[in-house]
């Protein structure tokens, strides 16, 4: 019985792991192929099957002048556009949280928990509803195809992440730990930034994780809200594609596309296996 | 050093979770009381009672429906918890988890902007009263529970000058034998250092062990202040009878017959309270089973019951016996002998206490 079940153990996690790597591999083998070798016959292994060529990686940080599609320029923009908005979105999202998990909030039927579903009930409107709202409100403040726009709009979908996390999380932080910083001295802003929030490392990486996945993979709002001076990498890579489909370059713009995704998963990784996400109580 | 600790009076105090509520409900009901400096005082109720609320209340942490709160005739009810220089213990320990142990206890002395030669002499002092001193610059979060308990009862202890030290069942997750040690050590720091503690419970042993005073609340409602004596010998009300002492008071349901007697079914029982303006009312006769002494025959204020059974605890032996359908419970040094079956029970007039609608007369 336990033999067997050992076998079907690992024989799943083989399954598991074959099933989520073995895209990864044929794209990294694929960005090494010429049109010769992905169009004539089936290839797998540079060298023996195919010979190795760097042509997809080079068009991508060709200029658009030499035959190239740039996406060095689009790769930033990404990054800040993600970076700025998730940093703002935690900051603000945490101060919200912290609010609505320590204070009673009343103004009509209102309570915290509806308020907190405010906040989450931005994320169940489909984004094309949001769309024209959203294009319309750029355009009057003229931020319309501009990284600050974008950062606007990124905000706007990330903060209602970081607050769902950030209340759960602070929920379950004892308010007995508030209550002892201040009897032990503190202010209360002295009490959230000394005590509370170094407790909560682990609730803001996660949502930081959120926001920073949310934030990158986003094509819809990047494709509306920019046309020619801006554009980020969802909507290069997009781009990439022609009456005849560059398999190796767009592989090879996938890879690059998902790399700061895995490295943060990485790092985020030992603080989800923690577990112990609670607070000082124990 | 600057003699900061304070005499707390608690002036009309009473509190309401719900306040706009039409008919709010208290937590507590209006009170006054004085707690005097140095002194170690013990809240002893069943859970819900408003011990903690109460507790809360003195910190700051709470702030009263009506009432005042003063320290050393000072009011201070609308201060601000961080200003009113209290210091609380909770149920559970409560830490600094990023931080070290040694970091854990200077934390309410650097809030208060504490020389470092200070922190670091009084920290050590608490350490080693404690018994963390070896673990000093460990991570607080890898210590165990006790000890983590610990950490939380030193950084009340660790501020010299605090008003008082309040304690919310502060010894629950320690074990019984570090239990004992810990009680005895806070006795000692309450002599030595004339630091004011107030010490929450459930458990009656506890409080009957620690405190000079003891407060015993029971639904929002202070129903004795007193010694431990006071309240094993003579509770004021049925309540405190039933839920001090072990086992609780015997009570049965009694006539009051003449100015200092009372028939429980047909035996009449006499006592030392003077029931004059009582007579024919129902009443409460309750009597420990301490003072209940075997008699040889019976004779006046004994009563005859039939033994159901002994239960031998070591250092004596519990009967349980019923008259009627009353159940008598008397506790008998382990070497008397026992007679099989009937036996007269004798109730010492002076250890009688009778209660009219619960209250001691």
């Amino acid at each position: 019985m336990s033999k067997l079940y050992t076998f079907l153990k690992y024989f799943f996690i083989t399954f598991w792991t074959v099933f989520v790597v073995a895209p990864f591999l044929w794209a990294v083998s694929t960005s090494f192929k010429d049109f010769q070798s992905v169009n004539s016959k089936v290839t797998y292994i540079p060298w023996l099957d195919f010979e190795p060529t760097l042509e997809g990686w080079r068009v991508l940080i060709k200029s658009p002048a030499k035959g190239g599609v740039d996406i060095v320029e689009p790769y930033f923009n990404s990054i800040f556009v993600t970076c700025t908005a998730s940093l703002i979105s935690i900051v603000l999202g945490t101060l919200a949280a912290y609010a609505l998990s320590r204070f009673t909030f009343k103004a009509g039927f209102v309570r915290n928990n509806d308020i907190t579903f405010f906040f989450i009930s931005q994320r169940i409107m489909p984004p094309i509803v949001l769309s024209i709202p959203f294009f319309i409100f750029l355009s009057t403040i003229g931020l319309l195809d501009s990284l600050l726009g974008l950062v606007v709009v990124y905000i706007v979908l990330l903060m209602p992440i970081a607050v769902w996390i950030m209340v759960d999380f602070f929920n379950r932080v004892p308010k007995e730990l508030d209550e002892t910083a201040l009897i032990d001295g503190c202010n209360p802003y002295q009490a959230f930034y000394k005590v509370v929030l170094p407790n909560s490392i682990p609730g803001l990486i996660v949502a930081g994780m959120f926001c920073i996945i949310f934030g990158w993979i986003d094509f819809f709002f990047a494709f509306i809200l920019t046309f020619t001076e801006v554009q980020l990498l969802p909507v290069k890579v997009v781009a990439l594609n022609s009456s005849i489909t560059p398999w190796w370059s767009l592989s090879a713009s996938a890879l690059v596309s998902v790399a700061p995704l895995i490295i943060v998963a990485f790092i985020v990784e030992r603080y989800l296996s923690k577990g112990n996400l609670s607070g000082a109580l124990k | 050093m600057e003699e900061q600790m304070a005499k707390i009076d608690l002036s009309n105090i009473s509190h309401t979770y719900n306040p706009l509520d039409p008919k709010p409900t208290y937590a507590l009901n209006p009170f006054s009381m004085t707690w005097e400096n140095g002194k170690r005082y013990a809240i002893l109720g069943p859970s819900g009672c408003g011990k903690t609320t109460m507790l809360n209340i003195v910190s700051g942490l709470v702030r009263p429906s009506k009432g005042e709160i003063l320290f050393d005739e000072t009011p201070v009810t609308d201060l601000k918890t961080e200003d009113r220089n209290i210091a609380q213990v909770f149920q559970f320990p409560v830490i600094y988890n990023t931080m070290t142990v040694y970091d854990n206890l200077a934390f309410p002395l650097r809030c208060r902007e504490f020389t470092k030669e200070k922190i670091e002499e009084r920290v050590k002092a608490v350490s080693d009263t404690l018994n963390l001193s070896s673990f000093l610059n460990s991570p607080a979060r890898k210590l165990t529970a006790d000890q983590k308990q610990l950490i939380s009862l030193g950084r009340g202890l660790v501020r010299e000058d605090v008003a008082a030290v309040l304690m919310d069942e502060p010894l629950t997750v320690i074990d019984p034998d570090l239990k004992f040690r810990l009680r005895r050590n806070l006795k000692e720091i309450n002599e030595q250092y004339k630091t004011t503690l107030v010490y929450v419970t459930h458990d009656q042993n506890e409080a009957m062990t620690f405190a000079e005073n003891i407060i015993v609340m029971d639904q929002g409602e202070i129903v004795q202040v007193g010694l431990p004596k006071d309240l094993f010998e003579k509770p004021k009300t049925t309540f405190v009878g039933y839920f001090i002492g072990s086992p609780a008071m015997n009570i049965f349901h009694s006539t009051v017959s003449s100015d200092h007697e009372v028939k429980i079914n047909d035996t009449t029982i006499k006592t030392n309270s003077n029931l004059g303006n009582l007579k024919d009312k129902n009443v409460k006769l309750g009597i420990r089973s301490e003072f209940i002494e075997l008699a040889e025959k019976e004779r006046s204020n004994t009563v005859k019951i039939k033994l159901t059974r002994v239960e031998d605890f070591g250092n004596f032996k519990l009967l349980t016996g019923k008259m009627g359908d009353l159940v008598i419970k008397s506790k008998v040094e382990r070497e008397k002998p026992i007679p099989d079956g009937e036996l007269n029970l004798y109730f010492p007039p002076e250890k009688c206490c009778v209660y009219s609608d619960e209250k001691l007369v």
